[in-house]
Protein backbone atom coordinates (compact mmCIF):
# COMPACT_ATOMS: atom_id res chain seq x y z
CA UNK A 1 0.00 0.00 0.00
CA UNK A 2 0.85 3.67 -0.13
CA UNK A 3 1.53 5.52 2.98
CA UNK A 4 0.45 9.15 3.22
CA UNK A 5 3.52 11.06 4.67
CA UNK A 6 1.75 12.65 7.20
CA UNK A 7 1.53 9.51 8.75
CA UNK A 8 5.24 9.08 9.08
CA UNK A 9 5.43 11.59 10.89
CA UNK A 10 6.09 10.89 14.50
CA UNK A 11 5.67 12.43 17.71
CA UNK A 12 8.60 12.80 19.59
CA UNK A 13 6.38 13.36 22.95
CA UNK A 14 4.01 10.54 22.34
CA UNK A 15 6.76 8.63 21.80
CA UNK A 16 8.95 9.36 25.27
CA UNK A 17 5.70 8.91 27.06
CA UNK A 18 4.64 5.86 26.12
CA UNK A 19 8.26 4.63 26.67
CA UNK A 20 7.66 6.00 30.10
CA UNK A 21 4.41 4.08 30.72
CA UNK A 22 5.58 0.87 29.26
CA UNK A 23 8.54 1.38 31.85
CA UNK A 24 5.98 1.40 34.98
CA UNK A 25 4.24 -1.62 32.85
CA UNK A 26 7.08 -3.36 32.87
CA UNK A 27 7.92 -3.06 36.70
CA UNK A 28 4.15 -3.49 37.78
CA UNK A 29 4.74 -7.14 35.30
CA UNK A 30 8.27 -7.93 37.49
CA UNK A 31 6.37 -7.02 40.54
CA UNK A 32 3.46 -9.28 39.54
CA UNK A 33 6.35 -12.42 38.80
CA UNK A 34 7.61 -12.26 42.39
CA UNK A 35 4.21 -12.80 43.75
CA UNK A 36 3.19 -16.43 45.29
CA UNK A 37 1.63 -17.53 41.94
CA UNK A 38 4.14 -16.02 39.82
CA UNK A 39 2.71 -15.35 35.91
CA UNK A 40 3.33 -15.56 32.02
CA UNK A 41 6.48 -13.06 32.82
CA UNK A 42 7.97 -13.57 28.87
CA UNK A 43 4.61 -12.90 26.83
CA UNK A 44 3.65 -10.07 28.90
CA UNK A 45 6.85 -8.26 28.69
CA UNK A 46 6.75 -8.94 24.45
CA UNK A 47 3.53 -7.88 24.38
CA UNK A 48 3.52 -4.82 26.41
CA UNK A 49 4.70 -2.34 24.36
CA UNK A 50 2.23 -2.72 21.82
CA UNK A 51 -0.69 -3.24 24.73
CA UNK A 52 0.21 0.27 25.88
CA UNK A 53 -0.20 1.83 22.62
CA UNK A 54 -3.18 0.80 21.70
CA UNK A 55 -4.83 1.61 25.20
CA UNK A 56 -3.44 5.04 24.76
CA UNK A 57 -4.73 5.19 21.46
CA UNK A 58 -7.88 3.76 21.69
CA UNK A 59 -8.91 2.79 24.59
CA UNK A 60 -11.22 6.14 26.08
CA UNK A 61 -13.04 5.44 22.35
CA UNK A 62 -16.20 3.62 23.59
CA UNK A 63 -16.63 2.59 20.27
CA UNK A 64 -13.67 0.45 19.84
CA UNK A 65 -12.13 -2.72 21.66
CA UNK A 66 -8.92 -3.86 22.56
CA UNK A 67 -9.21 -7.46 23.25
CA UNK A 68 -5.85 -9.35 24.31
CA UNK A 69 -6.84 -12.71 23.21
CA UNK A 70 -3.38 -14.46 24.31
CA UNK A 71 -5.07 -14.11 28.06
CA UNK A 72 -2.06 -15.82 29.45
CA UNK A 73 -0.41 -12.00 29.43
CA UNK A 74 -2.84 -11.30 31.83
CA UNK A 75 0.15 -9.64 33.57
CA UNK A 76 0.81 -7.61 30.75
CA UNK A 77 -3.33 -6.53 30.56
CA UNK A 78 -3.73 -6.01 34.45
CA UNK A 79 -0.53 -3.16 34.22
CA UNK A 80 -1.88 -1.72 31.31
CA UNK A 81 -4.90 -0.90 32.69
CA UNK A 82 -2.85 0.51 36.12
CA UNK A 83 -0.22 2.39 34.44
CA UNK A 84 -3.73 3.69 32.56
CA UNK A 85 -5.40 4.60 35.87
CA UNK A 86 -8.40 2.53 34.93
CA UNK A 87 -7.38 0.04 37.97
CA UNK A 88 -6.92 1.79 41.20
CA UNK A 89 -4.77 -0.63 43.51
CA UNK A 90 -0.86 -1.97 42.15
CA UNK A 91 -2.45 -5.45 40.81
CA UNK A 92 0.77 -6.89 42.54
CA UNK A 93 -0.87 -6.66 45.53
CA UNK A 94 -3.78 -8.87 44.90
CA UNK A 95 -2.56 -10.52 41.78
CA UNK A 96 -3.88 -14.72 42.02
CA UNK A 97 -5.12 -13.67 45.77
CA UNK A 98 -8.47 -15.78 47.09
CA UNK A 99 -11.28 -12.85 46.77
CA UNK A 100 -9.29 -11.26 44.34
CA UNK A 101 -10.66 -11.30 40.65
CA UNK A 102 -7.28 -10.42 38.88
CA UNK A 103 -6.76 -14.15 38.17
CA UNK A 104 -3.71 -15.59 35.80
CA UNK A 105 -5.84 -14.69 32.74
CA UNK A 106 -8.41 -11.59 32.27
CA UNK A 107 -11.26 -11.99 34.19
CA UNK A 108 -14.67 -9.73 32.71
CA UNK A 109 -15.86 -8.93 35.87
CA UNK A 110 -12.52 -6.81 36.01
CA UNK A 111 -13.64 -3.31 34.53
CA UNK A 112 -12.05 -2.41 31.58
CA UNK A 113 -11.79 -6.08 30.34
CA UNK A 114 -15.10 -6.76 28.48
CA UNK A 115 -14.41 -10.79 27.98
CA UNK A 116 -12.57 -13.21 29.82
CA UNK A 117 -9.58 -15.04 27.18
CA UNK A 118 -7.39 -17.14 28.18
CA UNK A 119 -8.47 -20.73 26.00
CA UNK A 120 -6.70 -19.12 22.81
CA UNK A 121 -8.32 -18.04 19.81
CA UNK A 122 -11.28 -16.85 21.11
CA UNK A 123 -9.94 -13.22 21.89
CA UNK A 124 -9.89 -13.06 17.58
CA UNK A 125 -13.61 -13.18 16.50
CA UNK A 126 -15.04 -11.32 20.02
CA UNK A 127 -12.66 -8.26 18.44
CA UNK A 128 -14.32 -9.55 14.62
CA UNK A 129 -17.49 -9.62 16.14
CA UNK A 130 -17.32 -6.08 18.26
CA UNK A 131 -16.44 -4.86 14.78
CA UNK A 132 -18.81 -6.26 12.99
CA UNK A 133 -21.74 -4.45 14.82
CA UNK A 134 -19.88 -0.76 14.49
CA UNK A 135 -19.82 -1.34 10.59
CA UNK A 136 -23.15 -1.86 11.14
CA UNK A 137 -23.96 0.96 13.17
CA UNK A 138 -21.82 3.46 10.42
CA UNK A 139 -19.68 4.40 13.24
CA UNK A 140 -15.74 5.00 13.38
CA UNK A 141 -15.27 1.87 15.90
CA UNK A 142 -12.67 -0.63 15.38
CA UNK A 143 -11.96 -4.21 16.98
CA UNK A 144 -8.80 -5.02 17.85
CA UNK A 145 -7.29 -8.60 18.84
CA UNK A 146 -3.96 -9.10 20.29
CA UNK A 147 -2.91 -12.99 19.86
CA UNK A 148 0.64 -14.48 20.38
CA UNK A 149 2.36 -16.27 17.13
CA UNK A 150 1.67 -19.84 18.99
CA UNK A 151 -2.03 -19.03 19.43
CA UNK A 152 -2.61 -19.17 15.72
CA UNK A 153 -1.65 -22.74 15.95
CA UNK A 154 -5.56 -22.80 16.86
CA UNK A 155 -8.01 -23.59 14.17
CA UNK A 156 -10.35 -20.97 15.50
CA UNK A 157 -8.20 -17.83 14.40
CA UNK A 158 -8.22 -18.60 10.42
CA UNK A 159 -12.03 -19.65 10.56
CA UNK A 160 -12.81 -16.35 12.07
CA UNK A 161 -9.72 -14.26 9.59
CA UNK A 162 -11.95 -16.50 7.16
CA UNK A 163 -15.21 -14.72 7.97
CA UNK A 164 -13.68 -11.41 8.01
CA UNK A 165 -12.49 -11.80 4.52
CA UNK A 166 -15.85 -12.80 3.32
CA UNK A 167 -18.06 -10.17 5.27
CA UNK A 168 -15.37 -7.18 4.76
CA UNK A 169 -14.83 -6.76 8.19
CA UNK A 170 -12.16 -3.74 7.09
CA UNK A 171 -12.19 -2.53 10.76
CA UNK A 172 -11.01 -5.51 12.20
CA UNK A 173 -7.05 -5.44 13.25
CA UNK A 174 -5.40 -8.31 14.09
CA UNK A 175 -1.73 -7.86 16.11
CA UNK A 176 0.36 -10.76 16.32
CA UNK A 177 2.77 -10.82 19.00
CA UNK A 178 5.20 -12.78 17.09
CA UNK A 179 7.68 -13.61 20.42
CA UNK A 180 8.76 -16.90 18.60
CA UNK A 181 8.17 -19.26 21.69
CA UNK A 182 4.96 -20.99 23.47
CA UNK A 183 4.30 -23.10 26.29
CA UNK A 184 7.05 -26.04 25.50
CA UNK A 185 9.67 -24.44 23.37
CA UNK A 186 10.32 -22.06 20.14
CA UNK A 187 7.14 -21.97 17.84
CA UNK A 188 9.56 -23.10 14.84
CA UNK A 189 10.19 -26.26 16.13
CA UNK A 190 6.63 -26.98 17.61
CA UNK A 191 4.63 -25.70 14.45
CA UNK A 192 6.08 -23.49 12.46
CA UNK A 193 4.07 -20.78 10.95
CA UNK A 194 5.66 -20.34 7.57
CA UNK A 195 4.91 -17.64 4.83
CA UNK A 196 2.74 -15.85 7.86
CA UNK A 197 2.43 -12.60 5.94
CA UNK A 198 1.52 -14.15 2.67
CA UNK A 199 -0.90 -15.97 4.70
CA UNK A 200 -2.89 -12.97 5.94
CA UNK A 201 -2.26 -11.43 2.70
CA UNK A 202 -3.97 -14.16 1.03
CA UNK A 203 -6.83 -14.04 3.55
CA UNK A 204 -7.09 -10.35 2.22
CA UNK A 205 -5.89 -8.46 4.89
CA UNK A 206 -3.74 -5.40 4.71
CA UNK A 207 -0.28 -6.48 6.17
CA UNK A 208 2.74 -4.89 7.94
CA UNK A 209 5.33 -6.26 9.61
CA UNK A 210 6.85 -3.98 12.37
CA UNK A 211 9.42 -4.19 15.64
CA UNK A 212 6.79 -4.16 18.59
CA UNK A 213 8.91 -2.86 20.70
CA UNK A 214 9.73 0.76 18.80
CA UNK A 215 7.57 3.02 19.66
CA UNK A 216 7.75 5.30 15.94
CA UNK A 217 7.24 2.00 14.36
CA UNK A 218 4.43 1.00 16.31
CA UNK A 219 2.83 4.87 16.12
CA UNK A 220 3.16 4.73 12.57
CA UNK A 221 1.61 1.00 12.28
CA UNK A 222 -1.54 2.44 14.49
CA UNK A 223 -1.80 5.37 12.51
CA UNK A 224 -3.11 3.32 9.35
CA UNK A 225 -5.94 2.19 11.15
CA UNK A 226 -8.82 3.50 9.49
CA UNK A 227 -7.56 3.93 6.35
CA UNK A 228 -7.06 1.06 4.87
CA UNK A 229 -10.04 -0.74 2.53
CA UNK A 230 -8.58 -4.02 3.88
CA UNK A 231 -8.31 -5.68 7.26
CA UNK A 232 -5.46 -5.23 9.11
CA UNK A 233 -2.91 -7.44 10.57
CA UNK A 234 0.11 -6.53 12.38
CA UNK A 235 2.69 -8.90 12.57
CA UNK A 236 4.71 -6.95 15.57
CA UNK A 237 8.63 -9.09 15.81
CA UNK A 238 9.13 -8.75 19.91
CA UNK A 239 11.57 -10.48 22.23
CA UNK A 240 10.11 -12.71 25.01
CA UNK A 241 11.01 -11.03 28.28
CA UNK A 242 11.42 -7.86 26.53
CA UNK A 243 13.17 -5.49 28.63
CA UNK A 244 14.88 -7.73 31.56
CA UNK A 245 18.41 -8.61 30.58
CA UNK A 246 18.51 -11.78 32.45
CA UNK A 247 15.52 -13.59 30.55
CA UNK A 248 15.50 -11.74 27.14
CA UNK A 249 15.24 -14.04 24.42
CA UNK A 250 15.12 -17.24 26.48
CA UNK A 251 11.89 -19.74 25.93
CA UNK A 252 11.54 -20.51 29.42
CA UNK A 253 10.66 -17.19 30.85
CA UNK A 254 7.21 -18.18 29.50
CA UNK A 255 6.01 -18.49 33.04
CA UNK A 256 8.13 -17.81 35.88
CA UNK A 257 7.76 -16.78 39.88
CA UNK A 258 11.04 -15.04 40.96
CA UNK A 259 12.10 -14.21 44.26
CA UNK A 260 11.77 -11.05 46.50
CA UNK A 261 16.04 -10.21 45.67
CA UNK A 262 15.63 -10.92 41.98
CA UNK A 263 12.37 -8.61 41.66
CA UNK A 264 14.52 -5.57 42.86
CA UNK A 265 17.60 -6.48 40.25
CA UNK A 266 15.38 -7.11 37.46
CA UNK A 267 13.11 -3.66 38.00
CA UNK A 268 16.60 -1.85 38.25
CA UNK A 269 17.80 -3.64 34.86
CA UNK A 270 14.54 -2.53 33.14
CA UNK A 271 16.07 -1.18 29.90
CA UNK B 1 -51.07 -24.70 7.65
CA UNK B 2 -49.24 -25.62 10.79
CA UNK B 3 -45.85 -24.71 10.22
CA UNK B 4 -42.25 -26.86 11.67
CA UNK B 5 -40.59 -25.84 14.76
CA UNK B 6 -37.44 -24.53 12.34
CA UNK B 7 -39.99 -22.92 9.72
CA UNK B 8 -41.74 -20.89 12.85
CA UNK B 9 -38.63 -19.86 14.23
CA UNK B 10 -37.69 -17.89 10.89
CA UNK B 11 -41.42 -16.86 10.95
CA UNK B 12 -41.46 -15.23 14.15
CA UNK B 13 -37.80 -14.18 14.44
CA UNK B 14 -38.86 -11.93 10.74
CA UNK B 15 -41.91 -10.53 13.25
CA UNK B 16 -39.96 -9.42 15.53
CA UNK B 17 -37.19 -8.33 13.69
CA UNK B 18 -39.96 -5.62 11.92
CA UNK B 19 -40.06 -4.05 15.45
CA UNK B 20 -36.75 -4.87 17.19
CA UNK B 21 -33.80 -3.43 15.26
CA UNK B 22 -31.51 -4.86 17.01
CA UNK B 23 -32.63 -8.55 15.96
CA UNK B 24 -29.92 -9.96 13.64
CA UNK B 25 -30.01 -13.83 12.44
CA UNK B 26 -26.88 -15.76 11.93
CA UNK B 27 -26.65 -18.89 9.95
CA UNK B 28 -23.64 -21.36 9.59
CA UNK B 29 -25.07 -22.43 6.03
CA UNK B 30 -27.75 -25.06 7.02
CA UNK B 31 -30.13 -21.83 6.77
CA UNK B 32 -31.26 -22.94 3.72
CA UNK B 33 -31.47 -20.62 0.24
CA UNK B 34 -34.57 -19.00 0.80
CA UNK B 35 -34.41 -17.51 4.38
CA UNK B 36 -37.24 -14.88 4.93
CA UNK B 37 -35.36 -13.20 7.58
CA UNK B 38 -32.96 -13.02 4.76
CA UNK B 39 -35.16 -11.69 2.28
CA UNK B 40 -37.06 -8.82 4.54
CA UNK B 41 -33.27 -8.09 6.08
CA UNK B 42 -30.61 -8.84 3.97
CA UNK B 43 -28.71 -5.96 5.96
CA UNK B 44 -28.91 -8.25 9.25
CA UNK B 45 -28.85 -11.62 8.00
CA UNK B 46 -25.11 -13.30 7.96
CA UNK B 47 -24.81 -16.48 6.70
CA UNK B 48 -21.61 -16.85 8.22
CA UNK B 49 -20.77 -19.99 6.09
CA UNK B 50 -19.52 -23.43 7.99
CA UNK B 51 -18.31 -21.71 10.81
CA UNK B 52 -20.03 -22.43 14.62
CA UNK B 53 -17.38 -21.28 16.58
CA UNK B 54 -16.64 -18.38 15.17
CA UNK B 55 -20.34 -17.53 14.96
CA UNK B 56 -21.44 -17.93 18.59
CA UNK B 57 -17.87 -15.95 19.35
CA UNK B 58 -18.42 -13.04 17.16
CA UNK B 59 -21.96 -13.09 18.54
CA UNK B 60 -20.30 -12.34 21.81
CA UNK B 61 -18.98 -9.28 19.95
CA UNK B 62 -22.14 -8.45 18.46
CA UNK B 63 -24.47 -8.34 21.89
CA UNK B 64 -21.94 -6.65 23.68
CA UNK B 65 -22.28 -3.65 21.40
CA UNK B 66 -26.33 -4.06 21.80
CA UNK B 67 -27.24 -6.25 19.16
CA UNK B 68 -29.40 -9.03 20.14
CA UNK B 69 -27.89 -12.10 17.41
CA UNK B 70 -29.77 -15.50 16.72
CA UNK B 71 -27.98 -17.74 15.72
CA UNK B 72 -28.65 -21.37 14.26
CA UNK B 73 -27.15 -24.46 13.29
CA UNK B 74 -27.88 -28.29 13.86
CA UNK B 75 -27.76 -28.98 17.01
CA UNK B 76 -24.68 -31.55 16.94
CA UNK B 77 -22.99 -28.80 15.77
CA UNK B 78 -24.18 -25.99 18.50
CA UNK B 79 -23.67 -28.64 21.27
CA UNK B 80 -20.13 -30.03 20.49
CA UNK B 81 -18.02 -28.31 18.18
CA UNK B 82 -19.21 -25.09 19.48
CA UNK B 83 -19.25 -26.05 23.12
CA UNK B 84 -16.62 -24.46 24.49
CA UNK B 85 -17.59 -20.97 22.52
CA UNK B 86 -20.95 -20.97 24.56
CA UNK B 87 -20.02 -22.26 27.96
CA UNK B 88 -17.46 -19.14 27.93
CA UNK B 89 -19.64 -16.54 25.92
CA UNK B 90 -22.77 -17.62 27.33
CA UNK B 91 -22.79 -19.08 30.41
CA UNK B 92 -19.89 -18.03 31.78
CA UNK B 93 -19.89 -14.20 30.13
CA UNK B 94 -23.71 -14.38 30.03
CA UNK B 95 -23.95 -12.60 26.48
CA UNK B 96 -26.85 -12.02 25.13
CA UNK B 97 -26.57 -14.62 22.38
CA UNK B 98 -29.72 -16.81 21.43
CA UNK B 99 -28.42 -20.61 19.89
CA UNK B 100 -31.83 -21.90 18.05
CA UNK B 101 -30.89 -25.65 17.32
CA UNK B 102 -32.75 -27.80 15.13
CA UNK B 103 -31.82 -31.52 14.28
CA UNK B 104 -32.28 -31.89 17.89
CA UNK B 105 -32.74 -35.79 19.05
CA UNK B 106 -32.69 -37.99 15.88
CA UNK B 107 -34.84 -35.93 13.95
CA UNK B 108 -32.72 -35.82 10.96
CA UNK B 109 -33.54 -39.75 10.65
CA UNK B 110 -31.40 -41.19 7.56
CA UNK B 111 -28.76 -38.32 7.97
CA UNK B 112 -27.33 -40.59 9.96
CA UNK B 113 -25.15 -40.34 13.32
CA UNK B 114 -23.18 -37.69 12.75
CA UNK B 115 -26.20 -35.54 12.71
CA UNK B 116 -28.03 -36.73 15.96
CA UNK B 117 -27.92 -35.08 18.64
CA UNK B 118 -28.70 -36.99 21.92
CA UNK B 119 -26.34 -35.21 24.71
CA UNK B 120 -26.78 -31.52 23.77
CA UNK B 121 -29.15 -30.73 26.54
CA UNK B 122 -27.06 -32.46 29.36
CA UNK B 123 -23.71 -30.40 27.87
CA UNK B 124 -26.11 -26.63 27.87
CA UNK B 125 -27.41 -27.79 31.30
CA UNK B 126 -23.97 -27.94 32.90
CA UNK B 127 -23.27 -24.63 32.00
CA UNK B 128 -25.07 -22.34 34.41
CA UNK B 129 -27.06 -18.82 32.92
CA UNK B 130 -28.48 -20.51 29.82
CA UNK B 131 -32.04 -20.86 29.00
CA UNK B 132 -33.01 -24.43 27.45
CA UNK B 133 -36.43 -24.90 25.98
CA UNK B 134 -37.63 -27.85 23.85
CA UNK B 135 -40.93 -26.22 22.65
CA UNK B 136 -43.72 -28.32 21.32
CA UNK B 137 -45.52 -27.36 17.75
CA UNK B 138 -45.85 -24.00 16.26
CA UNK B 139 -47.39 -21.88 19.05
CA UNK B 140 -45.08 -22.92 21.82
CA UNK B 141 -42.06 -21.76 19.34
CA UNK B 142 -42.85 -18.74 18.80
CA UNK B 143 -43.65 -18.04 22.24
CA UNK B 144 -40.21 -19.28 22.90
CA UNK B 145 -38.81 -16.87 19.81
CA UNK B 146 -40.48 -13.85 21.61
CA UNK B 147 -39.70 -14.93 24.57
CA UNK B 148 -36.04 -15.18 24.10
CA UNK B 149 -36.25 -11.87 21.60
CA UNK B 150 -37.26 -9.72 24.56
CA UNK B 151 -34.89 -11.64 27.75
CA UNK B 152 -31.68 -10.73 28.33
CA UNK B 153 -30.30 -14.41 29.33
CA UNK B 154 -28.58 -16.15 26.81
CA UNK B 155 -31.05 -19.09 25.15
CA UNK B 156 -30.57 -22.51 23.80
CA UNK B 157 -33.67 -23.49 21.98
CA UNK B 158 -33.60 -27.41 20.55
CA UNK B 159 -36.23 -27.61 17.88
CA UNK B 160 -36.71 -31.03 15.36
CA UNK B 161 -36.16 -30.99 11.49
CA UNK B 162 -39.60 -30.69 9.44
CA UNK B 163 -42.44 -32.17 11.54
CA UNK B 164 -45.19 -29.82 12.24
CA UNK B 165 -47.00 -29.64 15.25
CA UNK B 166 -49.98 -27.83 16.63
CA UNK B 167 -49.15 -26.94 20.39
CA UNK B 168 -51.04 -28.22 23.55
CA UNK B 169 -53.13 -25.33 24.66
CA UNK B 170 -52.29 -22.97 27.03
CA UNK B 171 -54.07 -20.78 28.77
CA UNK B 172 -51.11 -17.97 29.84
CA UNK B 173 -49.11 -16.56 26.93
CA UNK B 174 -45.55 -17.25 28.61
CA UNK B 175 -43.83 -21.26 27.62
CA UNK B 176 -42.60 -20.68 31.02
CA UNK B 177 -45.12 -22.41 32.90
CA UNK B 178 -45.63 -26.26 33.34
CA UNK B 179 -48.13 -27.30 31.01
CA UNK B 180 -50.48 -29.78 33.21
CA UNK B 181 -52.37 -31.57 30.67
CA UNK B 182 -54.66 -33.63 32.59
CA UNK B 183 -54.81 -34.40 36.38
CA UNK B 184 -54.96 -37.78 37.39
CA UNK B 185 -55.14 -40.34 40.45
CA UNK B 186 -51.77 -39.13 41.79
CA UNK B 187 -49.86 -42.23 41.32
CA UNK B 188 -48.18 -41.69 38.39
CA UNK B 189 -47.42 -38.74 36.31
CA UNK B 190 -45.71 -38.55 32.59
CA UNK B 191 -43.56 -35.53 31.72
CA UNK B 192 -42.33 -34.64 28.21
CA UNK B 193 -40.08 -33.08 27.05
CA UNK B 194 -40.05 -31.84 23.47
CA UNK B 195 -41.88 -32.66 20.33
CA UNK B 196 -41.39 -36.56 20.23
CA UNK B 197 -41.72 -37.16 24.30
CA UNK B 198 -45.32 -35.37 24.05
CA UNK B 199 -46.65 -36.98 21.20
CA UNK B 200 -45.78 -40.23 22.73
CA UNK B 201 -47.71 -39.00 26.15
CA UNK B 202 -50.37 -37.84 24.22
CA UNK B 203 -50.98 -41.46 22.51
CA UNK B 204 -50.50 -43.00 25.74
CA UNK B 205 -53.15 -41.08 27.40
CA UNK B 206 -55.63 -42.69 25.50
CA UNK B 207 -54.64 -46.10 26.91
CA UNK B 208 -54.23 -44.79 30.89
CA UNK B 209 -56.69 -41.86 31.51
CA UNK B 210 -55.97 -42.16 35.22
CA UNK B 211 -52.54 -41.01 34.35
CA UNK B 212 -51.26 -37.20 34.48
CA UNK B 213 -49.27 -36.10 31.76
CA UNK B 214 -47.33 -32.47 32.57
CA UNK B 215 -45.15 -31.15 29.59
CA UNK B 216 -42.00 -28.82 30.44
CA UNK B 217 -40.62 -26.50 27.42
CA UNK B 218 -38.19 -24.84 29.74
CA UNK B 219 -35.72 -27.60 31.19
CA UNK B 220 -32.98 -26.08 32.04
CA UNK B 221 -31.45 -26.28 36.49
CA UNK B 222 -33.44 -22.77 36.74
CA UNK B 223 -36.83 -23.58 35.32
CA UNK B 224 -37.03 -26.91 36.85
CA UNK B 225 -36.32 -25.77 40.21
CA UNK B 226 -39.63 -23.88 39.56
CA UNK B 227 -41.62 -26.43 37.76
CA UNK B 228 -41.37 -28.53 40.47
CA UNK B 229 -43.22 -26.47 42.93
CA UNK B 230 -46.04 -27.04 40.35
CA UNK B 231 -45.83 -30.14 39.57
CA UNK B 232 -45.01 -32.41 42.75
CA UNK B 233 -48.33 -32.62 43.95
CA UNK B 234 -49.31 -34.77 40.91
CA UNK B 235 -47.98 -38.22 41.52
CA UNK B 236 -45.57 -39.98 43.78
CA UNK B 237 -44.01 -41.93 40.77
CA UNK B 238 -43.10 -39.22 37.41
CA UNK B 239 -41.82 -40.87 34.27
CA UNK B 240 -39.84 -38.77 32.30
CA UNK B 241 -40.52 -38.92 28.24
CA UNK B 242 -37.36 -37.15 26.67
CA UNK B 243 -35.58 -37.71 22.99
CA UNK B 244 -32.05 -37.72 24.77
CA UNK B 245 -29.46 -40.18 26.69
CA UNK B 246 -30.26 -40.98 30.45
CA UNK B 247 -27.12 -39.08 30.88
CA UNK B 248 -27.70 -35.40 32.02
CA UNK B 249 -31.04 -35.64 30.86
CA UNK B 250 -34.08 -34.02 32.35
CA UNK B 251 -34.92 -37.13 34.68
CA UNK B 252 -31.57 -37.58 36.34
CA UNK B 253 -31.77 -33.66 37.19
CA UNK B 254 -35.52 -33.97 38.38
CA UNK B 255 -34.63 -37.37 40.29
CA UNK B 256 -32.18 -35.16 42.56
CA UNK B 257 -34.65 -31.90 42.27
CA UNK B 258 -37.87 -34.39 43.82
CA UNK B 259 -35.93 -36.47 46.59
CA UNK B 260 -39.08 -37.44 47.56
CA UNK B 261 -40.43 -38.56 44.64
CA UNK B 262 -39.51 -41.63 42.26
CA UNK B 263 -38.43 -40.10 38.72
CA UNK B 264 -38.28 -42.72 35.94
CA UNK B 265 -36.53 -42.01 32.57
CA UNK B 266 -37.71 -43.25 29.49
CA UNK B 267 -34.99 -42.16 27.10
CA UNK B 268 -33.49 -43.30 24.10
CA UNK B 269 -30.19 -45.60 25.96
CA UNK B 270 -27.54 -45.86 25.10
CA UNK B 271 -27.16 -47.54 21.44
CA UNK B 272 -25.87 -45.32 19.06
CA UNK B 273 -28.61 -44.60 16.46
CA UNK B 274 -26.82 -46.24 12.99
CA UNK B 275 -29.73 -46.50 10.93
CA UNK B 276 -31.55 -45.04 8.07
CA UNK B 277 -35.67 -43.93 7.97
CA UNK B 278 -37.82 -41.33 9.06
CA UNK B 279 -37.16 -39.92 12.66
CA UNK B 280 -40.24 -42.41 14.01
CA UNK B 281 -37.80 -45.39 12.71
CA UNK B 282 -34.59 -44.22 13.98
CA UNK B 283 -36.70 -43.65 17.09
CA UNK B 284 -37.60 -46.91 16.87
CA UNK B 285 -34.84 -48.27 16.60
CA UNK B 286 -33.55 -46.86 19.78
CA UNK B 287 -37.19 -48.57 21.13
CA UNK B 288 -38.23 -44.90 22.06
CA UNK B 289 -41.93 -45.61 20.96
CA UNK B 290 -45.33 -46.28 22.45
CA UNK B 291 -45.22 -49.94 22.69
CA UNK B 292 -41.96 -49.65 24.88
CA UNK B 293 -43.26 -46.77 26.42
CA UNK B 294 -46.74 -48.48 27.53
CA UNK B 295 -44.73 -51.39 28.84
CA UNK B 296 -42.32 -49.52 31.16
CA UNK B 297 -45.56 -47.83 32.45
CA UNK B 298 -46.83 -51.08 33.31
CA UNK B 299 -43.65 -52.34 35.02
CA UNK B 300 -44.21 -48.70 36.93
CA UNK B 301 -47.78 -49.49 37.58
CA UNK B 302 -47.73 -53.18 38.58
CA UNK B 303 -44.63 -51.64 41.21
CA UNK B 304 -47.34 -48.92 42.60
CA UNK B 305 -50.29 -51.28 42.94
CA UNK B 306 -47.86 -53.66 44.87
CA UNK B 307 -48.42 -53.77 48.30
CA UNK B 308 -46.00 -51.30 50.49
CA UNK B 309 -44.38 -53.77 53.22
Amino acid sequence: MIINQKLLTIDRLEVRSLEELSKKARETIVEIAATDTGCHIGGSLSVIDMLIALFVKFHSDDQSQIILSKGHAAAALYSVLYVKGILKDNPAESYGKSDSLLTGHPNHKIIGIPYSTGSLGHGIPYAAGWALAQKLKGSNGIGVAVCGDGELQEGLCWETFQVVQAKQIHNFVCVVDINGAQNDGYVHTISSLENLRERFESFGFETLEINGHDFEEIIRSLNIIGRSSKPLAILAHTVKGKGVPDIEGNPNSHYAKIPQRLKNKWKRSIL
Amino acid sequence: MTLSGRDAYRDQLTKLAEYNHNILCLEADLGGANHTFQSEFPDRFFNMGIAEMTSIDMAAGLAEAGYVPFFSTFAPFASLRAAESIKLAMGYMGKNIKVIAPYGGVSGGWFGTTHHSLEDIAIIRSFPNIKIACPYGEEDTRRVISEAASSLHPYYVRLSRNEAFASLEREEKSAFSALINQKGNGDVCLISIGEQGTELCKKIQENYPEISHVHLCYVDQSSLLDAVVQIKELGNEFLVVEEHRLAGGTASLLSILLPDKRVYSFDCGEEWPVYGGNHKETLAHLKFDSENLDRKITNILSDVVKPKI
